[in-house]
C-alpha cells in the first residue's frame, strides 16, 4: 500500500519534470524559429529553410542568415543558459534566493578588468583574443567574487550581502564608464555597446569557444549537483555526510566566476538572468533538486535570453536596445517579488 | 576485539575554540546498544563537545575513537557511513519535500549523480514510517511543524544507516507526547540496529531514565561519569544545577530515587 502511494508520487514527480522539459524544448524550438525569421529583413520560413539548407547563396538575405542571426541566436542561447545555471550556484552557495552574478557585482567586476584590459592592448595596436577576454573577465569576476566573501565573512545578514554586491557593481561600472568615455581609439566607440550588455557583437569566430567553455563548465555543474544537494540542507549537514566543504566551496566559486566571466567577456554584464530564470524554473519544476534544475535553468535561460534578445533588436528596429533593459523589465519583478515573499534577516 | 563493542571512545580529549578551551580531559565510551548524555548547565560546552567529537570544529587535544580506529585516520566518505548527526539549529532548505530531506541520509551510499536506488528508497521510506513521518512524506520541510521537523530529522539521521548516532538536544521542540514518542523511536531503532548514541538532553528526568551513561559536565571539566544509579543523588543534582532541593523536585517532579 505505502509503496504505491510512493510510486505514485514519485512517478508524478518524475512526469513533472519531464513535462517541464518538454515545454522548454518546445519554446526553446519556437524562440528559434521566430529569431531566424524576424528582423529589420523579413523572411518567409520558406526561404529561410531554403537559406539553411545551403541554397540562396547569392542573396544578401544568406549572408544575414548565416552570418548575423545564426551566430545571434547561438551566443544568446549559450550565454544565456550559462547565466542562469550561475545564478542557481550563487544562490546554493549563499543559500539565498536573491544571489546572482549581476546583483553581487561579479559581473561588473568583469566587465571592468576587461574594459582595461581592452582599452590597454588596444591603445597598443593590439587585438585581442577571445581566450584573452575570457581570462581578463574571470580574474575581474574573482576579484568581486573575493571582496563578497570578506563581507560574507564578517556580516551573516543576507540583505546587506545583496547591499555590497550591488554597490561593488556601481563602482566597477562607474569606473568602466569613465575609461570607455575618456578613450580615443576608434574601436572603443564598440565598447560602448559591448559595457551595456548585448548579445549584437556575436561572430562565428567566437562561436566555437563560448560552445566549449559553456559545455565545459555544464558538465562540471551537473557533477557537482550532488554535493550542492546535501549542501542545500546546510553546511554541517553536508559536512557530515562526507562532503570535503572547504573543496567544494572553492569549486563553486571558481565555477560561478568562470560562467559569469563567459557571459560577460562576449555579452557585457547582463541583469537579474541569473536570479529571476532559476526561480522561475524551480517554481516549474517544484523542485530545487540540482540534478533537475541545473540542465533546467540552462534551457530556462536559454528561452529566456533568446526571447529577450529578440525583443531587443525588433522592438525599434531599427534601434536597438540594450539586452539588459529588456532582461531588467521582465526579470526586477521577480526580484522584488522573492524579496517580499523571504525573509531577507537570516 | 574492543573494537566491536566499543563503538565510539574518547580519551583526555579537549575541545573548544582556537585559544579557547570549552572542556578539558573528557574520557569515555560507549558501547553498541548504549546511550551516553551529556547533561549539565547551559553553556557548559555539551554543544562544544558534540561539536567537537561529529568533526565540525577541530579538536584541541587528546583522541576520539570511532569503531577502534582514530577519528583522524577515517576518510570523511568512511565518516559518515558509520557516524551520523543531528543538530538543533534551524535548517529552512528551499523546496524539499520531508522526503528530499530524508533522502539527503543516503548520502554516502549513492554514486556520482547522487541517485537513489530502489534499495535506498526502501531505506527512506522505512526511516520515515519508524519515525512516523511517512505522512508527511511529500509535504515541503519548510512548512511542517518544529516538532515534525525534529522528528524528521531524526529519520533523515537513521537512514544514513550509522553505528554511531549523534544528537544536540533531539526533543527540544517537541511536547512531551513526541518527546516519550521519540525516545521510543529511538530505543527501538538502538536495539534493532545494535547503535550507539551521544547526546545532549536538557531535560533531567528524561536523561536519567532513557540513559545507560550519563556524562556531567560542570566548569569545563567532566564532574561525573557513569551509570544514573552510579552518577546521580539529589544532592548532587542540586550541586550540579546550582538549585535547592526543593526547585530538583519541581524540575524533575518525583524524588531522584524514584526514577532510578
Amino acid at each position: 500500500m505505502e509503496d504505491r502511494a510512493f510510486e505514485r508520487t514519485r512517478s508524478g514527480r518524475v512526469r513533472r519534470y519531464i513535462t517541464g522539459y518538454i515545454i522548454l524544448i518546445l519554446i526553446l524550438g519556437l524562440l528559434i524559429v521566430l529569431n531566424i525569421n524576424t528582423g529589420s529583413v523579413k523572411l518567409s520560413v520558406g526561404e529561410v529553410a531554403a537559406i539553411l539548407t545551403g541554397g540562396m547563396k547569392d542573396a544578401t538575405a544568406y549572408n544575414i542568415i548565416w552570418d548575423i542571426r545564426l551566430p545571434r541566436l547561438i551566443t544568446a542561447m549559450l550565454l544565456g543558459g550559462i547565466l542562469s545555471v550561475a545564478g542557481f550556484i550563487l544562490q546554493t552557495f549563499f543559500s539565498n534566493p536573491i544571489a546572482g552574478p549581476f546583483v553581487l557585482g561579479i559581473s561588473s567586476g568583469a566587465k571592468l578588468i576587461v574594459a582595461l584590459t581592452l582599452i590597454y592592448f588596444l591603445g597598443r595596436g593590439i587585438n585581442m583574443s577571445s581566450v584573452m577576454m575570457i581570462v581578463s573577465a574571470f580574474i575581474g569576476a574573482l576579484m568581486s567574487m573575493g571582496f563578497i566573501l570578506i563581507v560574507s565573512a564578517r556580516v551573516k545578514r543576507m540583505s546587506i550581502l545583496i547591499i555590497c554586491g550591488v554597490m561593488v557593481g556601481y563602482i566597477c561600472s562607474a569606473i568602466t564608464d569613465f575609461v570607455v568615455t575618456f578613450a580615443d581609439d576608434s574601436n572603443i566607440v564598440n565598447l560602448h555597446n559591448w559595457s551595456m550588455g548585448s548579445f549584437s557583437g556575436a561572430a562565428w569566430g567566437n562561436v566555437g569557444i563560448i560552445a566549449a567553455v559553456s559545455l565545459l563548465t555544464m558538465v562540471l555543474a551537473f557533477m557537482l549537483s550532488k554535493p550542492m544537494g546535501a549542501y542545500q540542507l546546510g553546511e554541517d549537514y553536508a559536512k557530515s555526510l562526507g562532503v570535503n566543504i572547504k573543496v567544494f566551496r572553492v569549486e563553486l566559486i571558481l565555477l560561478s566566476s568562470l560562467m559569469a566571466a563567459l557571459v560577460t567577456a562576449f555579452a557585457g554584464p547582463i541583469s537579474f538572468v541569473g536570479i529571476a530564470v532559476p526561480h522561475l524554473i524551480k517554481s516549474l519544476f517544484k523542485t530545487a533538486k540540482p540534478i533537475v534544475i541545473i540542465p533546467a535553468g540552462f534551457l530556462g535561460g536559454a528561452v529566456f535570453c533568446l526571447f529577450c534578445d529578440m525583443i531587443a533588436r525588433t522592438l525599434f528596429a531599427p534601434t536597438e536596445l540594450a539586452i539588459s533593459t529588456v532582461t531588467s523589465i521582465l526579470g526586477a519583478p521577480v526580484v522584488i517579488y522573492l524579496m517580499l515573499t523571504r525573509s531577507m534577516e537570516r | 576485539m574492543d573494537g566491536d563493542r566499543i563503538l565510539i571512545k574518547a580519551e583526555r580529549l579537549n575541545v573548544g575554540y582556537k585559544d579557547k578551551t570549552v572542556v578539558s580531559d573528557i574520557s569515555f565510551e560507549v558501547c553498541r546498544g548504549e546511550i551516553l548524555t551529556l547533561i549539565g548547565p547551559n553553556g557548559e560546552g555539551k554543544s562544544t563537545l558534540l561539536k567537537s567529537l561529529a568533526g565540525y570544529i577541530e579538536k584541541l587535544g587528546g583522541n576520539v575513537f570511532l569503531l577502534g580506529k582514530d577519528m583522524e585516520s577515517i576518510s570523511p566518505a568512511d565518516k559518515a557511513r558509520h557516524l551520523s548527526v543531528m543538530l538543533t539549529g534551524r535548517t529552512d532548505p528551499e523546496l524539499m519535500t520531508v522526503r528530499d530531506v530524508v533522502s539527503v541520509g543516503r548520502y554516502p551510499y549513492t554514486g556520482r549523480l547522487g541517485l537513489l536506488s530502489k534499495q535506498d528508497n526502501e531505506k527512506v521510506e522505512e526511516a520515515m514510517r519508524l519515525t512516523e513521518t511517512d505522512e508527511l512524506a511529500d509535504r515541503l520541510f519548510n512548512e511542517i511543524s518544529d516538532g515534525q521537523r525534529q522528528r524528521v530529522l531524526l529519520s533523515r539521521a537513521l537512514c544514513q544507516e550509522p553505528q554511531v548516532l549523534m544528537l544536540d538536544e533531539p526533543t527540544s521542540f517537541l511536547d512531551i507526547r513526541h518527546k516519550l514518542k521519540l525516545i521510543a523511536i529511538l530505543k527501538r531503532w538502538i536495539k534493532r540496529d545494535g547503535l550507539a548514541v551521544v547526546m545532549s538532553l536538557h531535560e533531567l528526568e528524561l536523561a536519567l531514565r532513557v540513559s545507560d551513561k550519563l556524562l556531567c559536565i560542570k566548569g569545563g571539566k567532566i564532574d561525573r561519569y557513569g551509570t544514573p544509579q552510579e552518577v546521580l543523588s539529589t544532592d548532587y543534582i542540586t550541586e550540579l544545577f546550582e538549585i535547592d532541593e526543593e526547585e530538583c523536585m519541581e524540575a524533575i517532579g518525583v524524588p531522584v530515587q524514584n526514577i532510578l
